[in-house]
């Protein structure tokens, strides 16, 4: 599409907009208070056919996961649980295909084959598991792999631990592992956050603490349009033809683009230097990405293996870019530190510009555009720093 | 069938974000002394490619140097730890940016149009780089084309320090007290360097506009097919030959393999040596309690493989390289079926007498 008819095309969404809701506004909803739960580790979850606007205007035919009877997401609801508890996932298939689900990594998680619900309510399909060690994980559609996946069946569990601490009983250093499993670096990390000496020397990390409520989630995914027209006209695909075939022409950060992601408050961290977040980085799609952080590097803290288990890193190792391909799943710490390559002077510098804005993006550039043009358009967020170090 | 909207907000915000960035030529807020001044403009030239063909490619030149008009990748910089470097910056054929890749300063000293603005006609970059290593410095408009088209270069801090052994008097980072010993030297001494970027180069993308698809148009930029492979700048049939690519070295010292992934490949290293990684992204790998004790060292024997993600840079340190031809072998394979190029393979050479 041309910028010129998109822009007319904006404006008259913008008017649309206020009697309907984004998905940006859907996604910072999704607090683990508003995650599709009954009791505590009990979720509901159905399977639509969506139709799903780009970032162009265009609209494509895709899958999604939707907490039953509420709105339809592409990636679906974040699924928070705590280690030990027995998750119950009812699942019912509300789409026109067969579809199913599958919590990768964990055992008696699995189902395939589940046939299009014939709407009396009563076809639900139950999954039943113990959430045993803390981390990020992927709930997809396996079947037909990766075509229901790609197609938008993909969303994040997260295991939280029962007592999450890194200094013991001391009990003021939260970390979101269990501290018996977690690696002595892990631990040494979350220790030092918050320290403004270690050893009577000046340590890296003044101001606080990392805590619960800091923390993002990062889905990455591409979209063939092509492919997702022919898969939603009906025609049959094998999966061998769609990965020989697969050919993005758009690239999404939690199914948003470009200025809506560094628009979106779930997808773009901020806060003062001196908190720092977690970011539960995940790539759902086929494309191998390189996200690249502006302003501080991130420590790599878990790398998912080809089980989709987290593995626990015992050398921390600090990135400005990190690689993450297909179905891989990285926790990373973003120390939200002062950016440490400003010349010595006093905080706050006088003249730049607040709040300190930042790029993240994928650094296999082809993937910041949008239909073979609309650079920066693709996966890319913004994060901020505003305002000088905060302490606990 | 639910749809799942993506209403705009603000046209003109998506527009300035996109397609008319913002451009200015602000002083350096919070200016300060410097200790380093260097120049850079734009500079763009033709390349003969291996096959016979000429293809056009920019670059940032230094106006103090002469001859450096064709400069892929850009001249190397090197700066020391603690340094105030400014970088006056006139690109002279319209905006561009210098986005020093790895290094972290204030937005405005970041070079990226969208959350700055894009460098009208001169601004003075600055920094002071906290940590000794291997970064890059490249073009932030438009980047998708602008990276492509070759404009990027080499920037490494080195330390403040000198090694007292005289044969290995280069040191990747400053030891300093708290240093736990590891498998490797502290401050990983070196007494000779190889620095090797990989690139590839889709013909196709080097006859677009400096602005090609920024404003929405569909040029075909989610089609990258490269069909040269390089090290920088040098073709892969030349790459065991040219002295770009071949470092000279005498056996039995130590060597500091610098690697850096220009391409919009996967590229996957072979190592010929025993070695270690000893920095990632401009971070050493040490163990001080100070300054971080969360990483180490990563032993990788000769003939161990190391992917090398686009735009990460690595460090790798061979203590004692043998005397003999070593190989340092680069394949580079697609983004998404992860499929080895045709003719994707670049091989550097260390030689050790």
């Amino acid at each position: 599409m041309r910028r010129r008819e998109f822009l007319k095309y904006g404006s008259a969404m913008a008017a649309f907009a206020t009697v309907s809701t984004s998905l940006p506004a859907i996604l910072s909803a999704q607090t683990s208070e508003d995650a599709p739960t009954g009791e505590k580790a009990d979720f509901d979850l159905e399977i639509v056919d969506v139709d799903v606007e780009l970032i162009d205007g265009s609209v494509v035919p895709m899958y999604a996961f939707a907490p039953t009877g509420k709105t339809a997401s592409i990636p679906g609801p974040i699924l928070r649980v705590t280690q030990g508890d027995t998750v119950r996932i009812d699942i019912r298939n509300s789409s026109t295909r067969p579809h199913g689900f599958q919590i990768v990594g964990q055992s008696n998680a699995v189902v395939s084959g589940l046939a299009p619900a014939d709407g009396d309510g009563e076809d639900k399909t139950r999954i039943e598991f113990v959430a045993t060690k803390p981390g990020t994980y992927f709930y997809v559609d396996g079947d037909n792999s990766p075509i229901n996946r790609v197609l938008g069946l993909y969303g994040a569990l997260i295991v939280e631990p029962k007592n999450g601490y890194a200094d013991g009983a001391a009990k003021k250093k939260p970390m979101p592992y269990a501290p018996g499993a977690a690696t002595p670096a892990m631990k040494s990390l979350f220790t030092a956050l918050g320290e403004a000496t270690i050893d009577g020397k000046p340590a890296r990390f003044p101001g606080k603490p990392w805590q619960k409520e800091r923390e993002y989630v990062w889905i990455f995914n591409q979209i063939d349009p092509v492919m997702c027209r022919r898969i939603g006209g009906g025609e049959l695909v094998t999966p061998a033809e769609f990965e020989s075939q697969f050919h993005p022409r758009y690239f999404t950060i939690n199914g948003l683009c470009g200025l809506d992601s560094a628009h979106d408050k779930a997808t773009c961290p901020t806060g003062r230097a001196g908190e720092p977040a977690l970011i539960r980085c995940m790539n759902a799609g086929l494309a191998t990405h390189s996200p690249h952080i502006h302003g501080n590097h991130v420590f790599v803290l878990t790398e998912s293996n080809k089980n989709g288990l987290p593995v626990y890193q015992t050398s921390l190792n600090e990135h400005d870019v990190w690689t993450m391909p297909p179905m891989m799943i990285k926790d990373v710490l973003l120390p939200f530190t002062t950016p440490p390559d400003v010349p010595p002077a006093p905080w706050r510098m006088v003249q730049e510009k607040y709040p300190l804005r930042y790029p993240m993006h994928c650094h296999n550039e082809i993937s910041q555009t949008s239909a073979g043009g609309s650079y920066p358009m693709g996966l890319v967020t913004d994060w901020h720093i505003d305002g000088p170090v905060a302490t606990s | 069938m639910t749809t799942i909207y993506r209403p705009i907000s603000d046209p003109l915000e998506y527009d300035t974000f996109g397609c008319h960035p913002f451009e200015n030529d602000p002083a350096t807020p919070d200016r300060t002394t410097r200790q380093v001044f260097l120049r850079r403009q734009v500079a763009d030239w033709n390349v003969d490619m291996k096959d016979g063909s000429q293809l056009q490619f920019w670059g940032f030149k230094d106006p103090d140097v002469s001859g450096s008009d064709s400069p892929w990748p850009s001249k190397l910089i090197r700066v020391k730890q603690g340094q105030v470097f400014h970088c006056e910056f006139k690109p002279t054929k319209g905006a561009h940016t210098i986005h020093w890749h790895g290094i972290e300063p204030t937005p405005m000293n970041d070079g990226v149009g969208h959350t700055s603005f894009e460098v009208k006609s001169s601004y003075v970059y600055q920094w002071c780089a906290h940590q000794a290593g291997t970064y890059l410095y490249h073009c932030h408009k438009n980047t998708v084309l602008h990276f492509e088209m070759g404009m990027y270069g080499v920037l490494i801090v080195d330390p403040l320090t000198k090694n007292p052994d005289t044969k290995n008097p280069n040191y990747l980072y400053d030891p300093v007290a708290g240093d736990v010993p590891s498998a490797i030297t502290p401050g990983a001494p070196y007494s000779a360097e190889s620095i090797l970027v990989f690139d590839d180069v889709d013909p196709v993308w080097h006859k677009l506009d400096h602005n090609a698809g920024m404003c929405g148009d569909d040029v075909g930029l989610d089609k990258f097919n490269p069909t040269y492979f390089l090290i920088n700048g040098v073709h892969n049939g030349r790459t065991q030959t040219d002295t770009r690519t071949v470092t000279r070295m005498t056996a039995g010292r130590h060597l500091l393999l610098r690697v850096a992934n220009a391409s919009y490949s996967r590229l996957h290293i072979t190592l010929p040596f025993n070695c270690y990684i000893v920095e990632v992204d401009g971070r050493p790998l040490r163990t001080n309690r100070p300054k971080g004790w969360f990483s180490a060292p990563e032993y990788k024997a000769a003939g161990s493989k190391l992917e090398v993600g686009v735009a990460q840079r690595y460090a790798i340190w061979a203590p004692e390289v043998p005397r003999g031809d070593h190989q340092i072998i680069g394949n580079f394979h697609h983004w998404i079926t992860n499929k080895r190029h045709f003719d994707g393979t670049a091989i550097a050479k260390i030689v050790a007498l």
